[in-house]
């Protein structure tokens, strides 16, 4: 009995143990196949994730090819402009073409270039530019282009632009591919409006194909090129026309210097000659007066009244030949620079009020009304007052002279441009235009009645004239016929 | 230990003028009568021939000068195609350093070459502390990696190396290594710093991991025959849906801008395979190593992620320094290795790229840098001990400081 309780018991144990296990093995079963679950889930996000890389890549791949296309134009676009700007500074053709480099050819995705110009002289291509060749290699392509000379001409004359996509299905581009060593290529015509034309070429290896758009940054290279060209063309021009137009001038200068030499050397003689004339002409010239004085005063005998009366003019046709002899020698003086005149501050109002005094006997005479018109405060001027005396009196005896009775003469005392300025006014006859510009010439007389009558060795003004230049100044004349001159010089103000 | 370093830059097309002026100005860069006793040039291929170095040795008599060829070389003053660059270095008498080159890689093999360069390195150095090794190396070279694991069998694998593959101007056919009064190709150079040198290193590429994972399943060197049992360059063809001809056309962009990453356990960063070819049997030529069973990803840059990378690599290198150096170390020059894909990348935008750098590295530091075919430095994680291995697409700055 007990040992059939104890089997049962073991019974009951065994299935509750069996039960258990099962239990565990269905809930280990259910976990294996929810990790299981996990794994197919993860495997698949994986996979998802894989194409999605894929994508990405795809993607990316082109958005890359994008970005270095456009970083080719941009950098070829700056390379053109920094090549544009060191091209259209050179005004030399052989430097134009120094100007391109390998980094501008670089930054346009080139490695080589060369440029010929067509010299219809001598019937052959010059080379001007060549990067990324070796000499013998230039010396080939020389050698191609006598040999196909009208292609590369007609090419020119055409103003075509070629490159290996344009020519890609034409044997051509084989021929110049070979010629110029490169595989893919831009060829683009230099046309300047004047002078040798002629062409580029830029080139880049197997691994560098050519893009869109490369033909037309080649265009824009050749055209910057032939414009430089013009530019450095004209320059040449203009410099060469400049420096014969230099030259000339240079000539004609030493021929004018040389005149002036002549007329300096005449000049100095005529001074020179007046100079002994008068000097020679003074000493005759006091005999005769001083006779004509001895028999005048009647101390060798009396004289018949005819003889008196004739020897009378001859004392004062004397008196005028020494005064002008006197006046001839004072013009040479200061012309030979051998009249030194003493400069000191002078009082320019109270010398002309002095000289003013003197004329004013002859005003009074005609009736003329002598006015001064000088502002209060005027500086002094570095002056002989001699010879400024001279000049005075010699301006306002003119006026005196050509002034009708009841006329009007004015004084006028200013300051201008760091100068004192004296004026002579008068109410006179005044003058022709032509006289104006005559006037200060030794023996020259305007032509008008008063001359007629009255007598004038035609040197006043020219002392005058002499005399004020002597002082660093300047003496000019305004004139309107029937209505008045005005006498105008200057003289240093001392600061 | 003091260093004093001059920068100069010329782009002056007469060869010798250039040169002279670059020298030049890097010299008026110095403290009273010290004289240069090292000249790092970087110059365009235009300027690659001996004029250049003679005319550095006859302006300041013994002068080890190293360098090499590239596409543009970058500086303060920006990015420059056409240029030469050179840095002037003053070393004080205790620190020790050692120059040394290899010619006939090809002839040799890289890994035979790169040991009998890193022996030449080590018997210049002797007993002295060795810092750190900074190499310029042929940048069309077969299997580059090897030449470091060359290196790695005489220097340590742990031995910290940066270097910059040579460049020309982008037609892959001949790049040039300046060492002394030699330009050569198909050769490295080099120059170890010991007694102490104080530098921190940074290196980043900010590509990002795009796809499921995929394991390479067949490879040797650097070649890698199946990703995930399937012809390697077929994943390629799904990816960018196009085929074999087509991939082969656009290889160059597709190589790099999207090339391998390795995953490496610990690394922040994945390490990046360009690819270079494509062989018959639809494999992929890499232009480093790639192990069997690598964890792959396919990588993707944008202009963004570049900058950023540019400005971490410099944080990186800054926080490197203060570790050695103390919390505000003085920089005395940043030399900076810059992967050709990046420049691509970047385009008009690549200056924008050394202007990151500049903010970042600080005012009034000399920072002279190339763009390269590849770039060697160390790995950082702890796992990898700082094993050198050969980089694509990152940037990678070296500051040396007090």
């Amino acid at each position: 009995m007990d040992n059939e309780i104890l089997v049962n018991i073991l019974w009951l144990a065994f299935a509750a143990m069996a039960l258990t296990l099962l239990i565990l093995y269905l809930k280990k079963n259910e976990k294996i196949n929810s990790l299981q679950s996990a794994v197919i889930n993860l495997k698949t996000t994986l996979e998802e994730m894989d194409e999605q890389a894929k994508l990405i890549v795809r993607t990316d791949i082109a958005l890359n090819k994008t970005q270095e296309e456009l970083d080719k134009k941009l950098t070829g676009l700056y390379a053109l402009q920094r090549l544009s700007r060191a091209i259209s500074t050179t005004l030399e053709e052989k430097h134009i073409f120094r100007k391109i480099e390998l980094s501008h050819l670089e930054d346009l995705g080139f490695e080589k270039a060369c440029a010929f110009l067509w010299n219809a002289e001598s019937g052959e291509f010059i080379p001007y530019l060549y990067i990324g060749y070796m000499e013998d290699e230039i010396d080939y392509i020389i050698a191609d282009l006598a040999e196909k000379r009208d292609f590369y001409l007609d090419l020119i004359g055409r103003q075509k632009t070629l490159s290996s996509i344009s020519l890609q299905r034409e044997l051509g581009s084989l021929e110049m591919s070979k010629a110029f060593h490169a595989n893919s290529f831009v060829i683009s015509p230099i046309m300047p409006k004047e002078g040798d034309k002629g062409f580029i070429f830029v080139g880049a290896g197997a691994d560098m194909p050519l893009t869109e758009g490369d033909e037309e940054f080649i265009i824009l290279l050749a055209n910057q090129v032939s414009q430089a060209l013009d530019n450095a063309r004209l320059f040449e021009h203009t410099w060469m026309a400049q420096q014969n137009l230099e030259r000339k001038v240079e000539e004609r200068t030493q021929e004018l210097s040389q005149a002036l030499e002549e007329v300096k050397i005449i000049s100095k003689r005529k001074t020179d000659f007046i100079s002994a004339v008068s000097h020679e002409l003074r000493t005759p010239l006091t005999s005769v007066k001083g006779y004509a004085a001895i028999l005048i005063e009647e101390k060798l005998g009396a004289l018949p009244p005819a003889v008196k009366e004739r020897l009378e003019k001859i004392n004062r046709h004397s008196d005028e030949l020494v005064r002008m002899v006197n006046d001839l020698l004072d013009i040479s003086r200061i012309e030979a620079g051998k009249t030194i005149m003493r400069l000191v501050p002078q009082d320019i109002q109270e010398l002309s009020a002095s000289v003013a005094d003197l004329i004013s006997i002859q005003c009074k005479e005609k009736e003329i009304e002598l006015l001064t018109e000088n502002p209060e405060a005027l500086p002094k001027v570095m002056a002989d007052r001699s010879q400024i005396e001279r000049v005075l009196i010699n301006l306002l005896g003119n006026a005196v002279k050509f002034t009708p009775r009841q006329g009007k003469i004015i004084i006028r005392i200013s300051e201008e441009h760091g100068r004192v300025k004296v004026d002579i006014q008068d109410s006179g006859i005044g003058m022709p235009p032509e006289a104006i510009e005559r006037i200060f010439d030794e023996f020259y007389r305007v032509d008008n009645e008063i001359n007629q009558h009255v007598k004038g060795t035609g040197l006043g003004l020219s002392l005058v004239k002499h005399i004020v230049e002597a002082h660093q100044g300047r003496i000019w004349v305004t004139s309107t016929q029937g209505k008045g001159s005005t006498f105008s010089f200057t003289l240093p103000k001392i600061n | 230990m003091s260093i004093q370093a001059g920068l100069g830059i010329s782009t002056d097309k007469d060869s010798l003028k250039a040169v002279r002026e670059a020298a030049l100005q890097a010299r008026q860069r110095f403290d009273g009568n010290a004289s240069p006793n090292v000249a790092i040039v970087f110059s365009s291929i235009e300027f690659a021939h001996l004029t250049m170095l003679k005319t550095i040795s006859s302006m300041f008599g013994h002068i080890d000068v190293l360098g090499c060829s590239t596409t543009a070389v970058l500086c303060n003053q920006g990015v420059f195609r056409h240029a030469v660059a050179v840095l002037l270095l003053n070393m004080s008498p205790d620190t020790y350093y050692t120059t040394g080159s290899i010619t006939d890689i090809k002839y040799k093999t890289a890994i035979k070459a790169g040991e009998e360069f890193g022996e030449k390195l080590l018997a210049g150095l002797k007993s002295a502390r060795r810092d750190l090794g900074i190499i310029f190396s042929d940048g069309l070279i077969d299997k580059s990696s090897n030449l470091i694991y060359g290196m790695q069998e005489r220097l340590g694998t742990s031995f910290p190396v940066v270097g910059a593959l040579a460049m020309d101007n982008l037609r892959y056919s001949k790049t040039f290594v300046y060492y002394n009064q030699s330009v050569e190709s198909d050769a490295a150079c080099g120059l170890i710093l010991g007694g102490g040198v104080n530098f921190g290193l940074g290196i980043r590429h900010g590509w990002k991991p795009l796809g499921k994972p995929r394991y390479i399943t067949r490879a040797s060197g650097n070649i890698a025959y199946e990703i995930d049992d399937i012809p390697a360059a077929t994943v390629y063809e799904d990816y960018l849906d196009c085929d074999i001809k087509e991939l082969r056309l656009e290889l160059r962009r597709i190589g790099t801008f999207y090339p391998i990453g390795i995953y490496l356990q610990g690394e922040e960063e994945y390490l990046l395979r360009n690819i270079t070819d494509i062989g018959e049997d639809g494999s992929l030529i890499l232009q480093g190593n790639i192990p069997e069973n690598s964890q792959i990803r396919l990588m993707i840059g944008t202009k963004e992620t570049c900058f950023t990378a540019a400005e971490q690599a410099v944080h990186e290198a800054k926080e490197a320094l203060s570790v050695k150096a103390g919390a505000c170390p003085k920089i005395k020059f940043a030399l900076v290795f810059d992967s050709i894909s990046r420049y691509m990348l970047l385009g008009r935008d690549a200056e924008k790229e050394v202007e990151a750098v500049k903010r970042a590295v600080g005012p009034g530091v000399p920072v002279i840098g190339l763009y390269t075919y590849g770039e060697q430095g160390p790995l950082k994680s702890i796992d990898y001990h700082g094993k050198v291995y050969l980089h694509n697409q990152t940037i990678s700055v070296l500051l040396v400081g007090e």
